[in-house]
Parts: structure tokens; sequence; C-alpha cells
């Protein structure tokens, strides 16, 4: 017996005199949203005469430090030693976990641009290189603070690295944490002899195809290496303006691209395909599919090969031309309802006995910001007898013939270009 | 007489009244978030300068045709395989033995998962040195590139495995309490096995079907981290393009994301739309 198919047309209409006021009221709504979203952050000047009113202002408070979650020991560092130290003079800090320093900043923008002024919901961020600048471009930092700052006394102030966050003058908007430099690393069982150069890594990666690769940018080591290899293939870093300019990255760029191109068939999966982070290239490192990777955070090394991420026989390659170094800091938002006790926290963390158990590989091996020539005997020595990594060299060792970063004007013209000639082909 | 009239037109509006206090905040997330992204987009909110009208985000933004075609394309394969899949599920829990409700626990437990560690497991266990290389022994330079590979058949796994579960649960929502008394009076009416999945069965899951890979489709398009995790540098999906012009460190690269946003957003409601006109021809959705 057939049975009707009920998949069979049956009209109706009541859904269609619904749409027309639902598509006004959401009109409507949209407008009325839009109309009171107009940037309105005005930059705070400062708050406080000396030291003591920020002691004041800072007893009780609580600050939420947003950074990045991905690292153990930092985060084992800021819950175990600073929080502690911060907890004693009476300011509360806790921890933010965010996947990429760029989710703060959007999440200051976003309360900027809803008018939240006063009482956002980050108090200090961990910053650095093109963050700080857009946010300092949006007025988002909060500004000359660091002179208050009693322990900045011990932070030189010509080092061009703490005066200057990728060609981006600091102007007192943010205050420094801790040195980082650039790495290549290399496991010694597999590479018995290294290259010295960056050219000479790139060489090598050609003679040994498949066993080298580099995160994609806009990552941040992989837009470093990008830094890297466009001073290389120009003759070293004098030959490349920091200040950015459309004519200098005509001039300067294609180098870079077609050396990039021409070894991306040497590369892991012949290239078609890059590690979207820093992390993914330290598991193809770890997993043994690549003999070669890099890093902008070198603190990390000793605790990966310690609890057995990667092999015993990881070491540090120190290239002659020299690596990019930088300075990590800590900014507060113009918004944020808890200045006076972020300034405690960031005055806290330059503090000698931070700095020192901090810069332990055994903690974190985070390179100190203080001038050493600065500090009395005593000071100095505790930093003399910090234990050695045996996978990571000393600063001075490794941050020889340091290259100055590029302003940060560079890092999305390169990461787009990468993209376009590299990426696409 | 005028109370017969006025009755359902006043259990109409205490319907309404009851059912406000969850729409109005509903509506003013979504309108809110909807009316902020265009706002955005064309150039009316920016985080630095003036604002001024433009569609200079839609046009300045590269590769847009090809990351939508990639989004639809991963987004249309891997509801097709959820859909499938899923109903079968559906069909095997129905059916009320033992295996079915192995299954039913296995399909609601998938459920449970976030997209987020489903793709870390499905990146674990398919990478080329990952947990299903190293039992078959296959080392990394021979295993296909599934993960991150030209077919983004990691991520196109990933979608299908998690919405199918989720799709076998809806259907199996709205089959459990029918199936029974229609298959057995077609049964007794004469009706065979393929007749009954034709006539009764899948006409009766077909609505909630098709709601389920609506739902499917529309997250498998939104969303950014399994195809992030697991997909290809390049070209990427739109939301994964999205996310990275957001996050961009220009300022200016905001209005491009908003773009790619209201680009995502119209593909899913021309979707939904299709979905609801094919919703109204089928009978049983009355």
């Amino acid at each position: 017996m057939p049975i009707r198919n009920p998949l069979r047309r049956q009209p109706s209409t009541t859904a269609r005199h619904r749409i027309l006021p639902a598509l006004a009221t959401a009109a409507l709504t949209a407008l009325a949203l839009s109309a009171c979203s107009a940037p309105t952050n005005n930059p705070r000047g400062p708050e406080f005469f000396d030291w003591s009113d920020v002691q004041v202002a800072a007893d009780g408070q609580t600050v939420k430090l947003w950074m990045w979650g991905g690292d153990d020991q930092g985060n084992a560092y800021v819950d175990d030693v600073l929080a502690p130290a911060a907890a004693a003079q009476g300011v509360t800090l806790e921890r933010v976990p965010i996947a990429d320093t760029k989710d703060a900043l959007n999440r200051v923008f976003t309360e900027l641009q809803a008018g939240r002024n006063t009482d956002g919901a980050v108090d200090l961020v961990w910053i650095n290189g093109d963050n700080f600048r857009t946010g300092k471009q949006a007025d988002a930092w909060f500004c000359d603070w660091t002179g208050l700052l009693p322990n900045m006394n011990f932070v030189s102030d010509s080092d061009p690295l703490l005066t200057e966050d990728f060609g981006t003058p600091v102007e007192g908007c943010e205050a420094p944490w801790h040195k980082a430099q650039f790495s290549f690393v290399y496991n010694s069982a597999t590479v018995p002899n290294p290259p010295t150069t960056v050219e000479g890594i790139l060489d090598w990666a050609e003679a040994n195809p498949g066993r080298f690769t580099y995160p994609a940018a806009p990552d941040f080591t992989g837009s470093a290496f990008l830094r890297e290899v466009l001073y290389s293939v120009n003759g070293g870093d004098e030959s490349v303006p920091s200040m950015y300019s459309d004519e200098a990255f005509d001039e300067l760029s294609p180098a870079l691209f077609d050396r990039l191109e021409t070894l991306a068939p040497s590369l892991w999966r012949e290239g078609s395909t890059y590690p979207a982070t820093s992390e993914q290239l330290t598991k193809l490192f770890a997993d043994g599919e690549i003999d070669m990777m890099m890093t902008y955070g070198p603190a990390t090394l000793t605790a990966l090969v310690e609890n057995g991420t990667l092999p015993e026989t990881t070491r540090v390659l120190t290239v002659e031309d020299g690596t990019l170094g930088n300075a990590s800091f800590f900014g507060i938002p113009s918004n944020s309802g808890n200045i006076a006790g972020a300034m405690i926290v960031a005055n806290e963390a330059l503090s000698v006995e931070q700095q020192v158990a901090k810069a332990d590989p055994a903690v974190w091996g985070q390179f100190t910001v203080l001038d050493l020539d600065a500090l009395s005997a005593t000071d100095r020595a505790l930093f003399d007898d910090l234990p050695q990594s045996p996978v990571v060299p000393s600063f001075d060792v490794l941050s020889r013939n340091a290259n100055p970063e590029l302003s940060a004007e560079w890092v999305p013209a390169l990461d787009d270009g990468w993209r376009t000639r590299i990426a696409a082909r | 007489m005028t109370a017969v009239l006025n009755r359902p037109r006043r259990r109409g509006l205490r319907a309404t009244l009851l059912v406000l206090p969850a729409v109005i905040p509903v509506a003013i997330v979504v309108i809110g978030g909807i009316g902020t992204t265009v706002v955005q987009s064309l150039g009316l909110m920016p985080l630095v300068g003036t604002p001024a009208l433009s569609v200079d985000a839609f046009a300045s933004t590269e590769d847009l045709l090809g990351s939508a075609l990639l989004s639809l394309g991963i987004a249309v394969i891997s509801t097709a395989i959820a859909a499938v899949v899923g109903l079968f599920t559906a069909v095997l829990i129905i059916s009320g033995n033992w295996g079915g409700r192995i299954v039913g626990a296995l399909s609601a437990a998938a459920v449970t998962v976030p997209h987020l560690v489903g793709a870390a497991s499905v990146g674990l266990l398919l990478s080329d040195a990952g947990v299903l290389a190293r039992i078959l022994g296959i080392p990394p330079e021979s295993w296909p590139a599934l993960v991150a590979g030209p077919t983004w058949f990691a991520v196109i796994a990933e979608y299908a495995w998690k919405e199918s579960a989720f799709i076998a649960l809806i259907v199996v929502g709205t089959l459990a309490t029918r199936i029974t008394s229609f298959d057995e009076t077609a049964a007794v009416l004469g009706a065979r096995r393929s007749a009954r999945l034709r006539f009764v069965l899948l006409p009766l899951a077909a609505p909630s079907l098709l709601v389920a890979s609506t739902i499917a489709f529309a997250y498998t398009l939104g969303s950014y981290e399994v195809a992030w995790l697991l997909g290809k540098t390049y070209p990427e999906p739109l939301s994964v393009m999205a996310l990275r012009l957001f996050n961009s460190a220009s300022l200016t690269a905001r209005p491009e994301a908003a773009a790619v946003a209201v680009i995502t957003l119209l593909l899913t409601a021309a979707v939904v739309v299709l979905a609801m006109l094919g919703l109204r021809r089928m009978r049983a959705w009355k």
C-alpha cells in the first residue's frame, strides 16, 4: 500500500510577516550601539607626585597581569616568586594567561572603543615591539610613570635596548623586565659540524633537505627569522636602515624573498606549509623531524632539555654575524583602575632579588635588564654566582655582535610580503 | 464570543512576554555584535583617526575569494560527511540493541569534547610523528601530510567526527518519540524494510537532520581554532584570516578583519535562509 510522500510542499506565510519588523529592530539597535562608540580615550598623565603617593594608592589593590600563558616556567616564576613579593607590599598580583599578547591589547582597544576608560580588565601587560607601538599609536598606554620607580636607578638610561622598543621610543610608557636574544638551536648528535653564519644555516638547510623550517609569519619567532635573513642577505644589520620607508623596503626585501624562495623546496614538507607557531616548530625539533630550530626565548631551553622534551644533545648555535636582541617590558593600559598597584609590581620586578631569581635557569633563566656595573659588589656577585646552563650560553656570549631590532613598521611589511611571495608560492 | 476570539491572542501575548527575558539579552549581544562589525567594516569605527564611510576594507583585503571558496569547501564536505554518518549513527542508536547503546554513549561523549581539545587530539593522532604513525611504525617522511597538508584532511576529519555526533543526537531526539508507532503501523500495513526507511524514517528524520546540519555548517564556517591548528599556512579559511587581521599589529587591519567577518556572516546567512526554505517544503516539519 503506497504511503503519501510527506516531503511535498506545504505553503506557509507566517514567517514572512515577522521579517520586516525584525530587520527594522536590528538596524535601529545597530545604529544606537554604534552611535555611542566613537574613540574617546584621552591619554592619562601622571597622577602621583612621588613614590610614597604610589605606595599609599596601591595598598589593597589587585593587579591583573595579562601575559602569554604558554611558558610553564614563566607562569611559575610569576605565581611563586613575584606574586608573594608583591603581596608583601600590599598588592595582590593575579596572572591572566593569554594565548597571544595581542589578546590583551585587543581587550584594551575594545574597552576604550566602548568607553570603559577607568576600570579596564587589564592592569599590566608583558609586552614589547609592534604591540607596544600599536598601543602607543592608539594612546592606549599610561605614560611617564617609570621615572617614579626607585629600582629604575639600576637600569642604564643609555642602553638602546631599553630606551627604544623596536624603534619606538619608550618614553616612560613601559618598564623593562628582561632581555632576550634570538637564538638558533641545533641537535649536536645529528649536526656534528654546525654552520657559523646565518647564510651558512640556509646553505646547510639546502644540503640537508627536509631538516629545517621556520614558523610562518606573523608568528613572533618566524617574523624575527625574516629580519635575521634580511640582515644576512643584505650584508649585515648596518645595511638596513632601522626606520621603515617604502624605498628601503623595495630595495632590500627582494633579496630576502628571493633567498627564501630558493630555500623553500629544501624545507620541511618542501615548504608547502610552515609550522603556525614557535611551539609547533619546537615540537618538530623534539620529534626529530628537523635538526635545527630557532627561538627568541632561549630561557626555556634548559628546562625543556631537563624534562626530556628536547634531546640532551640540544645546543644553542652562536652565529658570527650576531642575532637580534630585544627587551621585554611591562605596560600599563591607560584605562587600568589599579595603576598604582601595577607600578608597585613593575618596580618589584626590577629589584635585584627578583632579577637574580628570574635569571636562574632553574627558575626561568631570563637575562637581566639591570646595569651590572651600577650595582654594588655584593649584588653583582649574586648574578656572577648563578649556575650556568649546560644548554644556553651566558648573555654576554649570546649577545656578542648583537643586532638591533628594526623599527616596528618593518614587521607587518615583511610579514605581508612573506605571505604573498613565499606562503602563496 | 469575544472571549473565544481573544483567547489565542492573549495566549500569544503571554508567550511573547515569557520569552522576552531570554530574547532581549541575546538580541542585544547578537545584533549589537553584528552591528559593530558592520560599522567597523565600513570604516565608521576606527581605532585612530576620523570615521569615514568607505568600502576600502572589502576591496583591499587580498585573497578574499580564494579564502571564501576554501571555507565553503571545508564546511560543505565536512557537513555532508557528518550528516551521512550522523544519520546512520542515529538509525543505529534507535535500533535499540546493545551496539546502538554503545554508539549512543560514544556520541554523547564526543559532543562534550570541546573542538579545541578535539583538534589537538586529531593533531596528535594524525601528524607526521603522531600516535598513529608511531603505532604503525611509519617514519615521518613517508607519512601522508594529513595535518597541514594540501587536502585539509585533518580539519575535515575533526569537524566531520565532532559534528556527526551532534547531528546523530539531535536526530535521535526527534526520532525516538515518534518512530516506533509510525514504523509499526507501516509494517502492519505491509511496508518492507526499504519502503519504511524511505517513507517513514527518512521523512521523519529529514527536518531535524537539516536543522542540525545547518547548525553544524554555520559552526564550521565560523570557527577558527580547528583550521588554525590543523590547517595549512596558505591559503587560509575566512575565520583564520579574520583573526589574523584582527590581531595584526597595524591599526588599519581591523576594518579588514571586520569585512572578512561580514562576508562570513553573509555566507552563513545565505545558507541558513536556504535551509529554512527547504525546511518549509517538508511536510513532517508541521
